[in-house]
This record gives C-alpha cells, sequence and structure tokens, in this order.
C-alpha cells in the first residue's frame, strides 16, 4: 500500500504539486497523463531517487520520506528497460539478491532459474543485453526487479518502446506477475489503451496534478473536465461476449448486436473498444470493405469546432467532420448507418 | 579476420562519407607520421649513437624518471579528479561552470607562467612549501616537484574526459541499482564507475602522456632530478642535434609502443 | 542527395586548394610593400636593452618589424649553425662564441660593443643574512647552513660558467683556499686541477647538484624567477639583470667580477672545459654582435646592428648596467658600412677572400610549396572523378 500525501517537487522543467494518493495493497494502478505532467517525477520520488521539498510518502503505513531508495523494497522498471550493459542477464538478475543479507549464492541460483524460466528467459542467461531485443531486455529488468521480492513494483512507460506484437504480450505477462506475486503496481502510460486495460484504477495526471482517480470506465466515459476528456479520448466501450473465432475473427455479441473484430479471444466476457473517429456514418447501408455496420438513430449531436460528436441510441459515440455532417444532413432523431472496420475494433478482458 | 575486413572495405565504399573523412583525416596523421618519421629516418643514419644512448643510464635514469613520475602525477589526478568529474557529471550548482572554468584554466595558460607560480607556492617559503618543509619534504628540485609540475599541467585532461564518461552513464541505471538494494556507494562501484571506465582509461592515457611531454614548468619546479624533456634540451643545448636526437627518439618509441599498448586496452575495455 | 552534397564539397574544397596557388603568387608580388623583418637570436642577458633598441628602430624604420628570440648564447647559435633558422642578427654575450661556433660557414666578423660583469644578487625582503652581506664576506655567508645559491648551468649558459669561475677567482683575492672546495666541488660534480698557476675547472654533463644548497637552471633568467619568488637566497648574475630587474646586489671586486679589462691577466687563470669539450678562459665579458651569413635581410641585420653599436644604442646599454665599449672593437671580415663605426681590432687577422670562402649565397632548395598544392588539386581531382564515376 502506498500513500502520498501533500507532494510537492520541483526539478528542472518539471513539477509536481500537491499530490495526494492512496494505492491499495495489490492493486493495478495506472497514472495516465500527457507527455510532460510529471509522472516519471511523481514516480522516482516514490521510489526515493528525489527527496520531495513538500510531502510525505508511506509505504505499508511506514514514512519513508527520508529513507533511501534502497532501503525501501520498491522494484523500479523504466521505459528504456536500463538493463546493465556490462552485466550478463544472469548477472543483472543477481544483482539486487547478492545485496540481501540472507542471500547464498546457491538460494539465489536457484531463484534465477525459476525466474527466468517462469519468464522464458532462460536461454538468455549468458548474453550481454546489447544483444537482446527490446521485448527481451523488458523481460530481464522485470525479472530483475521481481526477483528481490518487492512489494512494489513501479514501471514508468515500460511498453511504450515496444513494437504493437511484444507490447500485446508483455501487458499479459505484467498481469501475470501481479497475479502471481501479489505485488502492488504503479504503472506510469500516456497511452488510454494500455490504461484500459491494465488498470484496476487510473489517475490522470496533468500540469504536475493528479486531476481525477476512478475506475477506467469513469475516466473513460466520465471525465471530470473537457481538458481531461480531450486527452483521454471518449472511448466506446462496450461489454460483450465472444461466440466464436474464425481465423483470428471473432464474433462478438453485444447489447445492440454483433461485432467482428481481430482478436485471439475464443470464448468469455469481453470489452470492445472502438476509437470514435473510426466509425463512419452514412445514410444507406451501401457497399463497403468495412464490415461491421449497425443501425441506430441520432440521440445528441455535439459541435465541437471543426469535428462534431454524434451519440447513437445504440450507444455508439462517432467524430465526424463538419463536411460530411453538412453533405449527410444530420440531424436529431434521423436514422444512420454506422460502419467500423473488424481492425478498427480492440477488444480487451 | 579477412571477411571483417572486406565487410568494412564494402561498407567504407557504401558510405561515401566516411571515405571523405577518411581521406580528409589522413591528413593529420600524415602530418604526425612526416614529422616523426623524419626524424626517425635521420636517426636511423646513426644507430649506433641509438645504441650507445639507449645503453647510456643517464639517459634511462631519465626516461624511467619521466615514465613513472608522470604515472604517479596520473594516480594522483586520479584519485582526486575522478570523484571530481563524477560531482560535475552529476550535480547542478551555482558556479559550476566557474569550477568547469577553473579545471580548464592549466590548459590555457603558457606553461612557464604555470611552473612560476608554483615554485611561488611550493618553494621553501611558499604557502604550501613552507609548512610541508617543516615536515621534512622538499619539492623544488626533487621528485615531488616534478609530480606536482606535471599534474598540474596535464589533470583537466583527465578530469573533462571522466566528466563526459561519467555524463555518459545513464543516471537511471543507478537509480535502478539503489531501486535494487545497492547503496550509493556501491552503485558507483559496480554501476557508474565500470561503466564510465573506458573514459577515465582514456582520461588516464591523455594525462599521463601530457604529463611525459611537460617541459616548461618541471623545468622551473625541479630542474633536477633530470627527466627526459630537460635532458633532451640539455643535450640539444650543450652537444646540439646529433646528442639530443637520438634520446627523443627512444623517448618516443618507448612511450609509443606504451601508448599503443593501452589504446588496445582501452578498446577491449569497451 | 546525399552523394550530392558530397560532390559539392568535394567541389568547393577543390576550388579552394585551387585559389591557393593564385593568392600565393599575388602575395608574392604585394610582398615587396609588406613589413620587413629583421630575425634577431640573442643572449638572454640582451633581452632588455634589445626591447628597447628594437623599439627605438622600428620608431625610425616605419616599414620593419624586429622580431627577437631569446636564448642562452650557445643555444642562439645553435638556432642559426644546427637547427637551421636564418637569422639576421646574433647577439652573444661571449663575443668568442662567433668565431668559435660559427665561423667560417655562419659568420666571418664581429663587434663587441658592450661589456658586463657578474654581481651576486638577492631578494631583499626573503634572502638570509642580506644585513650582514658586504663584498667582503659574502663566501662566508654562502657557506653557511640553509643558505642557498644558484647560478645557471656553465654548459649550456656563459653566465653559467662565468659564474663559477667567480668563485675560483674568490679563492685568489680573498686568500682562502677552501671557497672553491666548500661552494662548488661538495655540491656539485664539478672538478678542478691546477696546472702552473692556472686553474682548469671541468664540468660535466651531469653536474648532479646537492639540490638542498645549490640550485642550477638553464639560463640565468630562469634563476631570477626563483630569486623573485624568494625560494632562492643569492645568485649569481650579470649586474645588467640585476639592474633590470631592481634586485639587490653584492658588488664583487673587480679582481673577480669579469668586469675590467685590466684584470685580463687575473681573469686569465681560470680556465672552465665544459661538458662538450670547449675550454673557457676566464676574461671580461664582452658582448658581441653579427650579422650571420644566412640572413634572409642582411642589409637591414646591419642596419640593427649600426643602431646598437651606436650612440642611441650606446645610451641604452649604460641605462640597463651594461656599459658600452666606446668605439665598438669590430673583428675579421667587418663589412663596409660599420667600419667608420669601429676600431678594428689590430694584429687579428682579417680573413682574406682566399682563406675563407665568401660569403656565397648558398643554393636555396627549390621551394616545393607549388608543386605540393599541385599535387594535392590533382589528387583531389582523381577523387572526384572516382566518386562521380560510380
Amino acid at each position: 500500500m502506498i500513500e502520498v500525501k501533500g507532494l510537492y517537487k520541483d526539478w528542472k522543467e518539471f513539477a509536481l504539486k500537491d499530490i495526494t494518493l492512496q494505492v491499495k495493497k495489490e492493486e493495478y494502478f495506472v497514472i495516465l497523463g500527457p507527455t510532460g505532467a510529471g509522472k516519471t517525477l511523481l514516480l522516482e520520488t516514490i521510489a526515493g531517487f528525489y527527496i520531495p521539498d513538500k510531502g510525505e510518502v508511506r509505504i505499508e503505513g511506514r514514512d519513508v520520506t527520508s529513507v533511501p531508495p534502497e532501503r525501501r523494497r520498491i522494484g523500479f522498471i523504466y521505459q528504456d528497460y536500463s538493463i546493465f550493459p556490462h552485466l550478463t542477464v544472469e548477472q543483472n538478475i543477481v544483482f539486487g539478491l547478492k545485496l540481501k543479507k540472507s542471500s547464498s549464492p546457491d538460494t539465489n541460483r536457484k531463484r534465477v532459474k525459476e525466474i527466468m524460466a517462469w519468464l522464458s528467459i532462460s536461454h538468455l542467461a549468458h548474453r550481454y543485453p546489447p544483444a537482446l531485443s527490446g521485448g527481451e531486455q523488458q523481460k530481464v529488468a522485470i525479472a530483475r526487479a521481481i526477483a528481490i521480492e518487492p512489494s512494489i513494483l513501479l514501471l514508468d512507460e515500460p511498453l511504450s518502446a515496444l513494437d504493437l506484437r511484444t507490447k500485446d504480450y508483455l501487458r499479459e505477462e505484467l498481469k501475470r506477475v501481479k497475479e502471481e506475486f501479489g505485488i502492488t503496481m504503479v504503472h506510469v502510460t500516456h497511452d488510454q489503451t494500455e490504461a484500459l486495460i491494465l488498470a484496476d484504477r487510473i489517475a490522470v495526471m496533468m500540469h504536475g496534478r493528479i486531476v481525477q482517480v476512478g475506475t477506467p470506465y469513469e475516466i473513460f466515459n466520465k471525465p471530470l473536465t473537457d481538458e481531461i476528456a480531450d486527452f483521454v479520448g471518449v472511448e466506446n466501450i462496450l461489454h460483450g461476449v465472444v461466440r466464436s473465432n474464425e481465423e483470428g475473427i471473432a464474433e462478438i455479441e453485444v447489447d445492440t448486436g454483433t461485432i467482428l473484430a481481430v482478436s485471439e479471444y475464443r470464448a468469455g466476457d469481453v470489452k470492445v473498444c472502438i476509437r470514435p473517429e473510426e466509425i463512419i456514418l452514412s445514410e444507406s447501408r451501401g457497399e463497403s470493405s468495412a464490415r461491421n455496420v449497425m443501425r441506430g438513430r441520432i440521440k445528441e449531436l455535439h459541435d465541437m469546432g471543426p469535428l462534431t460528436r454524434v451519440k447513437m441510441d445504440t450507444g455508439l459515440v462517432a467524430l465526424i467532420t463538419k463536411q460530411s455532417r453538412e453533405n449527410l444532413r444530420l440531424r436529431r432523431g434521423d436514422e444512420v448507418y454506422a460502419t467500423f472496420k473488424a481492425t478498427a475494433v480492440h477488444v480487451v478482458r | 579476420m579477412n571477411l571483417l575486413l572486406r565487410w568494412s572495405v564494402e561498407k567504407l565504399k557504401r558510405e561515401k562519407i566516411f571515405l571523405l573523412s577518411l581521406f580528409l583525416g589522413l591528413f593529420l596523421v600524415a602530418f604526425v607520421v612526416i614529422t616523426l618519421g623524419n626524424m626517425f629516418y635521420q636517426q636511423a643514419e646513426d644507430v649506433d649513437g641509438l645504441i650507445a644512448v639507449a645503453l647510456d643510464p643517464v639517459v634511462l635514469k631519465a626516461i624511467g624518471v619521466s615514465l613513472s613520475m608522470a604515472l604517479v602525477s596520473t594516480l594522483i589526478a586520479f584519485l582526486f579528479g575522478v570523484p571530481l568529474a563524477y560531482f560535475l557529471a552529476r550535480k547542478e550548482l551555482w558556479g559550476k561552470s566557474i569550477i568547469e572554468g577553473i579545471v580548464d584554466v592549466p590548459l590555457m595558460i603558457p606553461h612557464i607562467v604555470a611552473g612560476i607560480a608554483l615554485y611561488g607556492v611550493f618553494m621553501r617559503y611558499g604557502l604550501i612549501g613552507a609548512p610541508l618543509r617543516r615536515l621534512g619534504f622538499v619539492i623544488t628540485d626533487a621528485y615531488p616537484g616534478i609530480v606536482i609540475a606535471m599534474l598540474f599541467m596535464s589533470f583537466p585532461y583527465l578530469v573533462n574526459s571522466a566528466r563526459e564518461g561519467f555524463k555518459g552513464v545513464d543516471p537511471r541505471l543507478e537509480n535502478v541499482a539503489r531501486s535494487l538494494g545497492a547503496s550509493h556507494w556501491r552503485t558507483f562501484r559496480e554501476i557508474t564507475f565500470p561503466l564510465a571506465f573506458p573514459s577515465l582509461l582514456n582520461g588516464a592515457i591523455l594525462s599521463w602522456g601530457r604529463a611525459i611531454s611537460e617541459f616548461s614548468a618541471v623545468l622551473v619546479l625541479a630542474y633536477y632530478p633530470i627527466s627526459a624533456p630537460i635532458l633532451i634540451y640539455e643535450k640539444f643545448t650543450s652537444f646540439g642535434l646529433r646528442a639530443s636526437r637520438p634520446v627523443s627518439v627512444l623517448l618516443i618509441s618507448v612511450c609509443l609502443v606504451i601508448f599503443v599498448v593501452l589504446r588496445v586496452l582501452h578498446r577491449r575495455s569497451k | 542527395m546525399e552523394r550530392r552534397k558530397i560532390l559539392l564539397a568535394l567541389g568547393i574544397l577543390m576550388v579552394v586548394l585551387a585559389c591557393i596557388p593564385v593568392v600565393v603568387f599575388y602575395t608574392h608580388l604585394v610582398e615587396v610593400q609588406e613589413p620587413k623583418t629583421v630575425k634577431v637570436f640573442h643572449a638572454g642577458s640582451l633581452s632588455v636593452p634589445f626591447e628597447e633598441a628594437e623599439r627605438q628602430f622600428e620608431a625610425l624604420h616605419s616599414n620593419v618589424n624586429v622580431q627577437r628570440e631569446s636564448y642562452g648564447s650557445v643555444e642562439a647559435i645553435r638556432q642559426i649553425t644546427e637547427v637551421g633558422k636564418s637569422g639576421d642578427v646574433l647577439g652573444s654575450a661571449d663575443f668568442a662564441l662567433i668565431p668559435n661556433m660559427m665561423y667560417p660557414e655562419f659568420a666571418d666578423w664581429y663587434v663587441r660593443f658592450a661589456t658586463n660583469d657578474i654581481v651576486l644578487a638577492y631578494n631583499s625582503e626573503m634572502s638570509h643574512y642580506t644585513d650582514e652581506i658586504t663584498p667582503e664576506n659574502w663566501y662566508e655567508i654562502l657557506r653557511r647552513d640553509g643558505v642557498t645559491f644558484g647560478f645557471s648551468n656553465p654548459n649550456l649558459d656563459p653566465c653559467g660558467y662565468r659564474s663559477v669561475m667567480v668563485c675560483k677567482l674568490a679563492e685568489l683575492r680573498y686568500n682562502d683556499a677552501r671557497i672553491f672546495e666548500d661552494l662548488i666541488l661538495k655540491n656539485t660534480a664539478i672538478t678542478v686541477s691546477e696546472e702552473d698557476g692556472t686553474y682548469v675547472i671541468q664540468t660535466p654533463e651531469q653536474l648532479e647538484p646537492n639540490t638542498g644548497k645549490v640550485t642550477i637552471r638553464p639560463k640565468e633568467v630562469d634563476l631570477t624567477a626563483l630569486i623573485e619568488a624568494g625560494g632562492l637566497d643569492y645568485y649569481f648574475i650579470y649586474r645588467s639583470v640585476a639592474v633590470q630587474h631592481g634586485l639587490s646586489f653584492v658588488d664583487l671586486p673587480d679582481e673577480i667580477d669579469l668586469s675590467k679589462v685590466e684584470y685580463a691577466d687575473t681573469y686569465k687563470k681560470v680556465k672552465l672545459q665544459t661538458a662538450e669539450g670547449n675550454t673557457k678562459t676566464g676574461k671580461p665579458i664582452v658582448y658581441g654582435i653579427t650579422v650571420p651569413t644566412n640572413a634572409e635581410n642582411p642589409k637591414l641585420g646591419l642596419e640593427f646592428v649600426r643602431f646598437v653599436i651606436g650612440e642611441s644604442g650606446q645610451k641604452i646599454f649604460a641605462d640597463n648596467g651594461q656599459p658600452p665599449i666606446v668605439p665598438p672593437v669590430g673583428s675579421g671580415n667587418v663589412p663596409e658600412e660599420l667600419k667608420s663605426l669601429v676600431q678594428l681590432e689590430p694584429g687579428e687577422s682579417t680573413p682574406t677572400p682566399g682563406t675563407t670562402p665568401p660569403p656565397t649565397s648558398t643554393p636555396t632548395p627549390e621551394e616545393p610549396g607549388f608543386e605540393v598544392i599541385c599535387a594535392i588539386t590533382g589528387l583531389m581531382g582523381v577523387a572526384y572523378l572516382v566518386l562521380r564515376g560510380r
């Protein structure tokens, strides 16, 4: 459990202003915010790399504000992996273990082996970091951090430098870490999808302040301010059940119909996310390569400068340009077809 | 090996900018090779003179003095310069650029001026010389004098190179090490120092080379015990080029061998 | 795109290089109006009066730039005879070095124009026992424990061997046979032998000074810095240097200070053999000046010599503690332009054209500058063509 109270810190061009947070035990907590919001600084201050100008940090009830980082039992993972380049993978992972009072070479070796096996990196044991891919390096960083059995793992944009496939894969690994070891995770990111998928709770951070804390549903569907709404991008989040899956195309049943999506899931409850700008509105069904067509009535039209937000009775929200709004002569109550590609649908559990 | 060579030639052909930079850069290399080559060539006509010099205990002692005192100077520069460099690389504080400027000063002042200034401080009534003398240490015209003159003229090379080396070590690596339970000191020893080591070694090599070549400042502070550059100067003044050149050739040869070996080690350490 | 830029850079480089010969050619034409340079190599002890002479000389000749380089006398001569630099004027603190080291190839005449003498200078604020020291007891003071003294390297600097000679001459003057032993022999590797009332001092290459007592430096100027800093109590130095630096000094008796022609016979009793094997004989300190045969501007060099030995020069030297010789004494093949100013030395044979090769213009090797530039341009051209061919 982490408690942060009235934290202030000025460092270079970044600043933390009156940060107050509570992260519950074994919670996956995501701090979401745009670049430059001070997220990394907050994480580094919690880790003890910086001493706050004001305020306090408590971990498991203990005031650690002036405790040096090496005595906080916190794992830390950076975006650029920060693997020690002069040590092999094995030496990297054992680094923290060797520093423990209770350690012995034998138990250390055993523990490292277990962790490497668990993360499927045993074959990399004697390689040096520059010879590893980004994903492999990040797994080593995770292995190294959890080797010391921390109660808390702080992750600073851990997936941002990875390609899409690796990102998906490692995201699952992170979930697995949390479940297997019961570690409290604090994960900083600017990626809304990542936050949505991983978080038990999300804190939105802007200009050095925490502006909203809540469940992903609350954050994405009930943003407190326009600025937050603008940043998180109001998502279409629908609950559904996977009915079938053929060659990677899943058929998902939602309240208002069936959606086809590119997904590996074969069954079970899922969340379906579609970004509003991916949805195209038309008057007739028409011929389109898009796999999904949903009919609905316009409930609301919201003018947003060059764009218009269209809310339909099916629960979908679309963003269209002024031009197409005029071409379609959209009015409240009109019946329209919403089409979107199967690839535009993001399925998460 | 062969394959590697072919590969690099192929690569050079493809990357013309490197071809151009190699071509232009060779002018500087040629500059050194021609100058020293000419000297060695002239000496080659007088091999007996070179052998005689190589067997002369006075010459050998002078070269020994230069090499060893330069080593001592470099070790001292290392001991004090590395912490300073670490501080300068990691900490921001008011007046830091003043400190950096001060470190660079020895690179700019004429060596003779430095020598006289050092003499003023380290002579028997000098600010530092006087208390040291009471303790029984004589600086002028003694080994410590040589070391001090060399140190003053050469340490900036080490500090500057080390500072860049430490700057090149991502502070996040240090953060991670500390989060894993390593104390600050241990982090420095096991992470920062080994990663910056190639730069530290590079700085030490530069500093050592600069120390060996120091003449004017050493001359003012410690003409005796005679070090190699002073011996060369003396030989030139009293006997002319024929006498001084073989000593120079010998000194340069010894240094060249040591430098090449150190450079190989330096590349390995990377 | 990339390639085009590289080719452009190469092209510009070629144009620049091609311009160099043109520029060189034109600057040659223009050079006539450029200021002319007089290159002067001289003994360190001539620095101050020559600097003043330079100032006045340049004021008289608006188009002339005097460039001086100061060395020990031997070293100054070696710059010309061994390093191969060309000098328009050479001033030595020991006139005899000119015939000994430069005749006949690099000089065939010289003029003696000023004198100097050795004093024992000190720092009036920091040196020990300055309130006690007199011309009669100075050697007693130097003997005392804790008193340090210095002289320049006898092998490298005339001031150095003269200092050593002074110590030997002091034995005769003060009737104390242990002065030289106590001051020099005990503290250095210098040795001395006697033959028929003449003393021959040997200075080995390695002087091995007892650095706690004796400080040796290559040049007298190096020692001056140490005295001014206060690290050294006393040193033997030319009067001129002491005067110019405002140092206090003990004015040593005429019999030993190498100042007076009257005592030439006394001075002669001490000889010194340097490590190189040259024998120096004690004699009054007399400066010599010449125009080396390899001068690039011999006319201007001669003009500078005329100025130095003339009336204005004499005044400068008198003010600086280096009494001028009036009239100056010429020796050897003294150029016509100077004959009116100097008294030719009687008895010394003037080298005749028969015995000494006339100062021929040594065939200077053709300057390789133009060819080198052509070669570089050519290479660049080839490189350009090769790159373009791809």
